[in-house]
């Protein structure tokens, strides 16, 4: 028994409208990306080897799925062109499906399966052909010899197919899912009752409420007097910020809700906040936050700037030492590379030059160089100057367009600083991840947790830099 | 580069065989049965590398071919090859099959049907 998984681009087309930067097959149901359920409905009907095709792009999904070794069985790819119908399909993966009875799952659909049930008896005893469709699009088709055709077919629950097709499905979809159906499918996370996943990493604040059923995803912090739930998706690398609500909605990955807003009814992504009834989209200015934050003031910023120049003199002292005996063996072995480099500066200053230092992290003194972080000794003295601050954002480079910040964020969310938030936490400190942990210290730090994340950056940092 | 040529329902069958790069990309345009008119199907099974002068050679023969009212079918794409196509799109200029022999076939039916 064999699989095919066809699934052409206009299939999902809509998918790349309403969540730009998701591959539609990774687009995720109730936490489990979509493609792992075709993938789980493959390997109950026996499926020995799965192929997935598609005239678009797989390599993401073959990121993600790789060879199937994960699931046990062996995954293929293949493109196909626009044009090809199922028959130059299967043609076209003759090789593939000679001498097996072969699955065919055609289009961007929902197989309504159950884990508990088998479907090879059902799969091998009827006859080639439609065995099930989808209302607007898609269907499931059989092909090559049956196993047993002269059996009786076994008593086997039907398959239903739901084409997802729309914001509006997706929601209704993974909704129902997670409120009648979390017993049909193998659902990510853990909880010791029914109905309720917690991923990994989920930090819950004393005061928060969680009313299942609820599916929570990995790296998500829930903040004080936030109520999660009844009939909440909520993705990874999620924040949901102080006293908001989310009920009867999805949040996607990568996503930050921000303080006491009220989510009912509605999918989240990054700063795009839909309505699957409407389908109207509120898309917000800023690329993460939902809500938008108030300005700290003139009188805290000068503390914390104050703050921060008394906290990197400190370090200047302490660090003077090991600086003073390891830098000039650096320069003299030449592992000390500068570079001058243009950044965007914070407030009034347009555009700050820092030269970046680095040191391979190879030998006794690259080694202790990294411990002590020497690289970024020089820039402490920046910080005394008032160019920039000991811990924020990382700096942007004026040459680098894509990590420019726009006017607004300039204002009010970019910091540059010597260390990062994302570096405090051990975040990667590049992309969407390292720009909601930046985020949100941004706007939740205050001088003295600032000494606090710039303690944890010195320690994190030569982890970080050690190599694997 | 070895380049092994067969028939298959009268279709030119050019099996190739190591890398494909620029300093082998010249070789198949020397190649009579690549560079001529008649409808081929290239099997790249024994390909093990394939790099941009490749691909465009790969281009090229399809391109004469198709100008000349003929066709080009690709076979058996293996992992490294099937990255190149994927991440130049050049899946959408060729019709792949698994089978050269099924390729074959097809092209042939294609031809009676004309």
């Amino acid at each position: 028994m064999k699989t095919l998984i066809v699934i052409k681009e206009q299939n999902h087309a809509w998918v790349r409208n309403a969540f730009p930067g998701i591959h539609p097959l990774l687009l995720t149901l109730c936490n489990k990306p979509y493609i792992e359920y075709l993938i789980d409905f493959a390997i109950l009907s026996r499926s020995e080897e799965i192929r997935i095709m598609s005239d678009g792009s797989l390599g993401e999904v073959e990121a993600y799925c790789m060879n199937g070794s994960r699931w046990g069985v062996e995954l293929t790819y293949s493109n196909i062109r626009t044009t090809d119908d199922i028959t130059t399909i299967l043609q076209k993966n003759s090789r593939f499906c000679r001498d097996n009875r072969t699955m065919v799952i055609n289009g961007f659909v929902f197989v309504d399966y159950d884990k508990e049930s088998q479907y090879d008896s059902i799969i091998n005893t009827m006859p080639d052909g439609v065995i099930a469709s989808a209302e607007n699009e898609g269907c499931l088709i059989l092909r090559g010899q049956e196993r047993n055709p002269d059996a009786a077919p076994a008593p086997s629950p039907p398959i239903n197919l739901e084409s997802i097709d729309s914001i509006e499905s997706y929601y209704r979809i993974s909704l129902d899912i997670l409120k009648n159906k979390s017993s049909q499918f193998v659902l990510p996370g853990y909880g010791n009752e029914p109905e309720c996943f917690i991923g990994r990493n989920v930090v819950i604040s004393k005061s928060a409420e969680i009313e299942k059923p609820v599916s929570i995803g990995n790296n998500v912090q829930i903040l004080s007097g936030t109520h999660i739930g009844p009939d909440a998706i909520v993705g990874s690398n999620v924040i949901i910020d102080k006293n908001s609500t989310v009920t009867e909605s999805i949040v996607l990955d990568n996503t930050y809700i921000g303080e006491e807003l009220d989510i009912t009814g509605k999918t989240a992504f990054q700063n795009m906040l839909s309505d699957p009834g409407t389908q109207a989209v509120l898309s917000m200015e800023d690329p993460h936050l939902l809500r938008s934050t108030q300005n700290n003031g003139t009188l805290s910023a000068l503390l914390r700037q104050i703050t921060h120049a008394i906290t990197a003199l400190t370090i200047i002292i302490l660090l003077m030492l090991p600086f003073l005996l390891i830098a000039p063996l650096l320069m003299v072995q030449g592992k000390w590379k500068k570079r001058l480099t243009d950044y965007h500066g914070a407030g009034d200053k347009k555009v700050i030059s820092i030269a970046t230092g680095t040191i391979p992290n190879q030998g006794v003194t690259g080694k202790l160089a990294s411990i002590f972080s020497l690289n970024r000794y020089p820039l402490l003295f920046r910080v005394i100057k008032g160019d920039l601050s000991l811990i924020g954002n990382l700096p942007a480079a004026v040459s680098d367009n894509s990590s420019a910040p726009d006017q607004d964020n300039m204002t009010h969310y970019y910091r540059p600083a010597v260390f990062s938030y994302a570096e405090a936490e051990n975040w990667p400190v590049i992309g969407s991840d390292a720009a909601i942990v930046e985020r949100y210290y941004m706007v939740h730090s205050n001088p003295l947790k600032d000494i606090g994340m710039t303690m944890k950056a010195l320690i994190n940092l030569p982890h970080k830099n050690t190599p694997k | 580069m070895t380049i092994t040529e067969t028939t298959h329902s009268n279709i030119h069958l050019v099996a190739l065989k190591g890398a494909l790069d620029a300093s082998t990309a010249a070789t198949l345009a020397k190649n009579s049965v690549l560079s001529g008119n008649l409808p081929t199907v290239i099997d790249l099974s024994g390909v093990d590398f394939l790099d941009s002068s490749g691909l465009g050679a790969l281009v090229g023969i399809a391109r004469k071919k198709r100008a000349a009212n003929s066709d080009t079918l690709l076979a058996c794409l293996n992992t490294n090859v099937r990255k190149v196509f994927e991440i130049t799109h050049a899946y959408r200029l060729f019709d792949i099959y698994d089978d050269p022999y099924t390729a074959a076939e097809e092209l042939s039916k294609k031809i009676s049907a004309l």
